[in-house]
């Protein structure tokens, strides 16, 4: 009972949202507004019970891990940001989370420069490898401003503009691709889950 | 005003409800389309495959263990959410060890529901012995999780979603850190799968795969040609890829059968899953959405030509007009 009731609000809501695609009108507002707030009140309880609760609460007081008392007493000056005088005391946790950030600046520099580089630097071996390293420099080369795109050197940056051209069309084809796959999913609720026409 | 002209000024909603039947048409009226899979999901299945324990050996000696990473939530589900079936239901119907986990809130019921739906049809699967959902961590923790993982499985994430310390399963004999849990499977709808790659693969060599939207694929191809990503699902496409080798190798009725054959792969008979019975709707459902996938893009070409026709007609014409 619980299914069928729970399928058929999910499938009016749906609705209410499709309806504007015909255009705006107060059953897309109520659905729009529903959202917003089932999901500010859902994150708040589960804050409070998967963060607070097993984090914080359960192994200091009942475990008495006292060590806990800093880090929390940090976390707690974020609540300054909101003093006009004290405001700077909610610099110190966002301090702490910029050194979290900064751990990572070597190894990201890794994989997403270093490896990616080298990655460009294959012996060309193959129509593929020939492809990715004219890319490369074409569309390197267009983003070198200090040169007017003019002449042979404007001929070679065209290339690059025609390799981006198509990684754009690449993007936007798996952009309709996901946007297509996201109203099947929709429809295949509809008619499967709520209508039944197919088993 | 000639034909093209009109088209130029067709209201919108025209275009949204021809895409609207496009789409409800396959799904109401199945038939079946080959799926074709490509290399970044052949790649994917093979290195998952070769996690399952030889037939003589004990599935819980086995010494690797894949880990499936939840970064999404519902509005992501109906491109992702078939890859995780498909992926699970390979590790069942293998004998795979198989963890899960997420950082998300939202994801946490998502990844409850991904096991249930699989291990109904898997009776003898059993939580702490085939699979182990690690559950919902916080997002504060992704960094130290992923980095304690390297070290010791156990320690990173103490309990599991049921409350049961990690190191006292039964699946954990002979399972440690990065190098038994040597694959990392991230499903989301952004770039988060990049924290794997920069964490967990520069720093210990773990394996990292993607299960991403379409709207993200384009962004991971580099990261898939320099081998960081050993392997990928694209969107709805790379679901129903993995779905087609999970029907035709690990839940093949015929143990011979079982191991990655391209001879095999090319075998028509098994072109027929959409329309077949024994294959449940639960199991084919990508599958089916790319049916209405396939129509539905006809639709948009046919639309984007007549557009563009029409819009050179126009100015050929207001050209001629000077």
């Amino acid at each position: 009972m619980f299914e069928i009731v729970s399928n058929w609000v999910a499938a009016f809501l749906t609705l209410c949202i499709f309806s504007f695609l015909y255009k705006d009108n107060p059953f897309y507002r109520f659905a729009e507004y529903l959202f917003v707030g089932v999901t500010a009140g859902y994150t708040i309880p589960l804050t409070w019970n998967m963060s607070f609760i097993p984090y914080v609460y359960r192994p200091l007081f009942l475990q008495h891990k006292f060590i806990l008392l800093i880090p929390a007493f940090i976390g707690i000056l974020y609540i300054f940001t909101f003093n006009r005088k004290l405001n700077w005391l909610s610099r110190y946790p966002i301090a702490f989370g910029m050194g979290m950030v900064g751990m990572g600046v070597p190894l990201s520099m890794h994989a997403s420069v270093l490896v990616q580089m080298r990655g460009a630097m294959i012996p060309i071996e193959s129509i593929n490898s020939l492809l990715v390293f004219i890319g490369t420099i074409t569309i390197l080369l267009y983003f070198y401003f200090s040169k007017a795109h003019t002449g042979t050197y404007g001929k070679v940056v065209k290339i690059g503009i025609w390799y981006m051209m198509i990684g754009f069309g690449a993007s936007f084809g798996y952009t309709v691709m996901a946007r297509i796959s996201l109203l099947i999913g929709r429809i295949q609720f509809l008619v499967s889950d709520v209508l039944h026409i197919i088993k | 005003m000639n034909i093209f002209e009109r088209l130029q000024m067709l209201d919108r909603r025209w275009i949204f409800l021809v895409v609207a039947i496009a789409i409800i048409v396959p799904l109401i009226i199945p038939f079946n389309s080959k799926t074709y899979t490509t290399e970044p999901t052949e790649k994917l299945y093979r290195l998952i495959d070769s996690y399952a324990p030889a037939p003589d050996e004990k599935a819980i000696e086995k010494d690797r263990a894949l880990l499936l990473v939840f970064t999404h939530d519902a509005s992501t589900m109906s491109e992702l959410f078939p890859m995780e079936v498909a992926i699970l239901r390979h590790c069942f119907a293998r004998n795979i060890k198989v963890f899960t986990l997420t950082f998300l809130p939202s994801a946490a019921p998502i990844m409850d529901y991904a096991i249930n739906t699989v291990k109904e049809e898997f009776p003898e699967v059993k939580s702490g012995e085939h699979y182990v959902n690690f559950g919902y961590k916080i997002g504060a923790l992704m960094l130290p999780i992923i980095l304690g993982m390297g070290e010791d499985i156990s320690e990173a994430v103490d309990i599991d979603a049921e409350g049961r310390k990690i190191s006292s399963l039964p699946i954990m004999k002979n399972i440690k850190n990065y190098n038994e849990m040597n694959l990392i499977m991230d499903f989301s709808g952004s770039s988060a799968g990049g924290a794997w790659i920069v964490y967990a693969r520069s720093k210990f060599g773990a394996n990292v795969g993607a299960g991403v939207t379409a709207v993200m694929a384009a962004d991971e191809y580099p990261y898939l040609q320099t081998g960081q990503l050993t392997g990928m699902l694209a969107g709805l496409k790379g679901a129903a890829e993995y779905e087609k080798l999970v029907d035709v190798f690990a839940t093949n009725p015929d143990p011979a059968k079982r191991e990655f054959s391209r001879e095999l792969l090319k075998d028509t008979k098994y072109d027929d899953a959409i329309t077949n019975p024994n294959i449940k709707t639960k199991f084919k459902q990508a599958r089916i959405g790319m049916n209405a996938q396939s129509v539905a893009h006809i639709m948009i070409i046919v639309f984007i030509l007549i557009g563009n026709i029409g819009y050179f007609i126009t100015k050929y014409k207001q050209k001629q007009q000077g």
